[in-house]
């Protein structure tokens, strides 16, 4: 008895300690006295803090803040000046000279354009072996470079003066400064590299020259950031430190959001944002948007000779019932795709989807039937073959329905779900008969999308697309200055490979920010970049 | 004493090099590869990769600098976090798994002995079964259920703990406990109940046998016959059990540590497998062999020093 009043007691006090300390202001990490503390959460940890190693988007949302490349994201995700305050194309389209402002590194060294040569050769040096240089192969010489088959001065890009930047491509890019948006353009500080090695990311050693600094990393809880001083417009910027919290568990993320002890989270369950949206929870904070990705199938013709027959593969693409997908199993905003570039991508005014897209359901499932008898195949003498995907959430709510659409016209699919390293690694080497895959964009263009069925591609175009009307379109692309000409000829590219049917786009991916309305400057875009230094809290503006 | 711990550090060399090696090469067998996602790497490039990290070399090779290094206290960089070394991520995330799995071991056994000590002194009574039901609650709820729970009650409920998180080397303990509360309170429950069971059934057993009766006919007071004599006896199955369970819950959970942020051991190391990053499941690997060795150790010397029957030599 005495042993349960004990008890009772100790759980008495227990309970008054927590209620006392509740009221200490929630559980942010501490911030300084007049300082403005971002919470920011960001789905996983950077795999590096070296820009020109970086390969995923969670990183760039992080080194974004760190570091400006010659141009930058502005508050809608579009390219706007950054270190460079102006540039020109010559007549051809094959020289781009870019005009750098006055700059500091966050340790005070001036940063001039022979920074970005540094950089620029860093990348493609075979001996970094960077896993993206390839997206800047559009350089003259860089694929040649990166291969160890010309020295890194053969590289097209000279510093005719410190402020003067010129970068030589082979083959007109109007799109030019969308690339140049990307983590892999930009500048490293060579002064901290040549002191330290690959430890210059080490954050007692940071020097960087965007808006923010790294002052400590400790994997799995946070990376903490400050005030970058001789940011070339820190007047502008309004919050003074920055927290980044990973957090995989979207739901862990959700409630921390929801309690204050973070501020922003740059994914949410799928299914959470119909809940989340009802007028007793938190609508204000769902932000979801059309985002650059795309989820489709690929088809083997080398491994399912019946691929082989347009017949079968348009059968199968427009057999599938995108809209159930979306609107009953995702439930997050996503668009049924029809095409594979996603729409509002810029300089490209979408292409017209395959003739089918426009039928009803059932039109089309009749007609998938049909052409399915035409090639020998019925739902008592079904063909067989074997889907592969990835484990993750989506592709294992989704694909049993894909199989449902199919059984019904003939086509019998066994699902085998891998890890996504296995599968992508599977589909590489063509050890697969169907396949689900997933695009992201790395910058926003369609060629980033339609280079992939370009039959010189290789591994990443799956489905092995051989037509050579479609690589004449994009070659023809590739060489035209006029962008408006550029992304009717994609179009018309796009339009000729869904009529093919050689992939069968599922979905478009949406971004999914849960963001508290403390927060002000989140503009929702479609490249999904919300860099730190436009964000602020209600109430409070920058000091300039 | 002495050459026992000699012979079985000895024992503990070939142990881990079985480890290491089976390891190793298991890893290596597994499909993937940790350079692997949907951006396609040109041969000439992830050639340049390979090399970087010597993996362009016969697996023989590999497999002896591998070991060659770790002779000289030297893990390797982490294949996925270009900027860690793998000491450093053991360095970074073991002291929170540590903190976080010594916290609720040392609670399991202070709670689950008392437990279990209570159960067997009112054997069948209510005390027993309420104490027993609890226990049997804890093993039968996994952690990825009580977690959500606990979360849903003290931080989004009744808002007195924090959802999840560390607090920062700057915050005073006075706060910083807060954090802790529910990860250990859930990678502690299922321990007290395996605990309370063990302890009870040994308990049981003890309190029959003839040096307790010997001790009660003595004329002893209760609470020494049960403290000092009968518990003694009780807890030796409990010794052995507390060695690798220890191991377990120190080296960090993956459902805990998911569910609340926490920046362990745990999560890096199925988050490695899962990317093929060899060298860093590699380190905790050895780290986890190593613990397992040397708490089994600290275990048999326990059992000498609670029960004079064991001789160790």
């Amino acid at each position: 008895m005495r042993a349960w009043r004990t008890l009772m007691l100790a759980g008495a006090a227990l309970g008054a300690l927590m209620a006392s300390s509740c009221d200490s202001g929630g559980s942010r990490p501490p911030c300084p006295a007049g300082k403005l503390c971002y919470e920011r959460g960001n789905v996983i940890d950077p795999l590096t803090l070296d820009p020109l190693k970086a390969t995923t988007v969670n990183e760039d949302h992080l080194l974004g803040d760190m570091f400006t490349g010659l141009v930058q994201y502005d508050p809608m995700g579009e390219p706007a000046p950054g270190m460079a305050t102006s540039w020109k194309t010559s007549a051809d389209g094959l020289t781009w000279t870019f005009h750098l402002r006055d700059a500091k590194w966050s340790d005070g060294a001036p940063l001039t354009s022979d920074d970005f040569v540094y950089s620029l050769r860093r990348l493609m040096d075979p001996k970094f072996a960077s896993e993206y240089a390839y997206i800047l192969y559009m350089i003259t010489n860089a694929e040649a470079v990166n291969g160890g088959k010309l020295p890194l001065t053969a590289l097209g890009v000279d510093a005719p003066d410190a402020h003067t930047l010129r970068i030589h491509l082979t083959h007109p890019v109007p799109y030019l400064l969308r690339v140049a948006t990307h983590e892999t353009m930009y500048p490293v500080p060579r002064h901290v590299i040549e002191k330290y090695g690959d430890q210059w990311t080490d954050p007692r050693h940071w020097v960087s020259n965007g808006p923010y600094i790294i002052k400590s990393w400790v994997l799995g809880d946070r990376i903490h950031a400050v005030r970058n001083p001789y940011f070339y417009d820190a007047k502008s910027v309004c919050i003074d430190e920055v927290n980044y919290h990973p957090g995989s568990d979207a739901i862990a993320v959700e409630r921390a959001v929801r309690r204050g002890e973070i501020d922003s989270a740059n994914d949410i369950q799928s299914n959470r944002i119909a809940y989340l949206r009802r007028p007793d929870q938190i609508p204000a904070y769902v932000h979801v948007k059309t985002w650059l990705g795309t989820t489709f199938l690929g088809f083997n013709p080398n491994a399912v000779p019946a691929f082989k027959d347009i017949r079968v593969r348009q059968a199968l693409t427009m057999a599938i019932d995108r809209d159930f997908i979306t609107n009953k199993l995702m439930r997050g905003g996503q668009l049924p795709a029809y095409t594979f570039v996603p729409p509002g991508v810029a300089s490209y005014p979408g292409s017209e989807p395959p003739h089918w897209a426009g039928w009803s359901l059932e039109r089309r499932q009749t007609e998938a039937r049909r052409l399915m008898a035409l090639a020998g195949y019925t739902p008592q003498h079904p063909l067989k073959f074997e889907f592969k995907m990835r484990n993750t959430n989506d592709p294992q709510l989704i694909y049993p329905a894909v199989q449902a659409d199919w059984r019904a016209i003939g086509a019998e699919a066994s699902l085998y779900p891998e890890e996504s390293q296995i599968a992508y690694s599977d589909y590489s080497a063509r050890n697969f008969q169907a396949a689900d895959i997933a695009w992201i964009a790395d910058y926003n263009d369609p060629m980033t999308f339609l280079y992939l069925m370009k039959s010189t591609t290789g591994p990443q175009n799956y489905t092995d697309y051989k037509n050579p009307a479609y690589d004449a379109l994009l070659d023809q692309a590739d060489h035209e200055v006029d962008i408006v000409r550029r992304g009717q000829d994609l179009a018309k590219a796009e339009h000729m490979a869904m009529e093919d049917a050689t992939i069968a786009p599922i979905f478009f991916y949406v971004s999914k920010n849960l963001v508290s309305p403390k927060i002000t400057g989140w503009v929702d875009n479609l490249s999904d970049w919300h860099r730190t230094r436009y964000l602020c809290f209600a109430g409070h503006k920058p000091p300039g | 004493m002495l050459r026992f711990l000699f012979r079985r550090l000895l024992i503990a060399i070939p142990t881990m090099f079985i480890v290491v090696t089976l390891a190793f090469f298991m890893m290596r067998a597994a499909p993937g590869s940790p350079f692997v996602n949907e951006r396609h790497l040109s041969p000439e490039v992830e050639a340049n990769v390979m090399a970087k990290y010597g993996m362009n070399r016969p697996l023989a090779v590999q497999y002896a600098t591998y070991v060659g290094g770790v002779l000289h206290g030297d893990l390797g960089p982490s294949l996925k976090y270009k900027d860690k070394t793998v000491l450093k991520i053991i360095s970074e995330g073991f002291p929170h798994s540590l903190l976080i799995g010594g916290l609720a071991m040392t609670i399991a056994a202070i709670v689950g002995v008392s437990l279990g000590v209570v159960g067997a002194l009112r054997q069948n009574g209510p005390a027993d079964y309420t104490a027993m039901g609890v226990a049997v609650l804890g093993v039968c709820i996994p952690t990825f259920v009580t977690a959500p729970l606990l979360v849903l009650l003290f931080a989004s409920m009744l808002g007195v703990l924090p959802t999840g998180g560390w607090p920062t080397a700057s915050q005073p303990l006075s706060s910083a406990w807060r954090y802790f509360v529910m990860p250990v309170a859930v990678l502690s429950l299922p321990q007290i109940a395996i605990i309370s069971r063990l302890t009870r059934a040994g308990m049981i057993e003890v309190l029959r046998s003839n040096y307790v009766r010997t001790a009660r006919a003595k004329g002893l007071p209760e609470h020494s016959v049960v403290l000092r004599h009968a518990l003694r006896g009780a807890i030796l199955p409990l010794v052995s059990y507390l060695g690798p369970a220890t191991a377990g819950v120190i080296t960090g959970s993956l459902v805990v540590e998911r569910i609340f942020s926490l920046p362990g051991i745990g999560r890096a190391f199925v988050a490695s497998a899962l990317q093929r990053d060899y060298t860093v499941v590699m380190g905790v690997v050895i780290l986890y062999a190593g613990l397992i060795l040397f708490l089994n150790l600290v275990a048999d010397v326990l059992y000498a020093a609670l029960d004079p029957r064991v001789r160790l030599s």
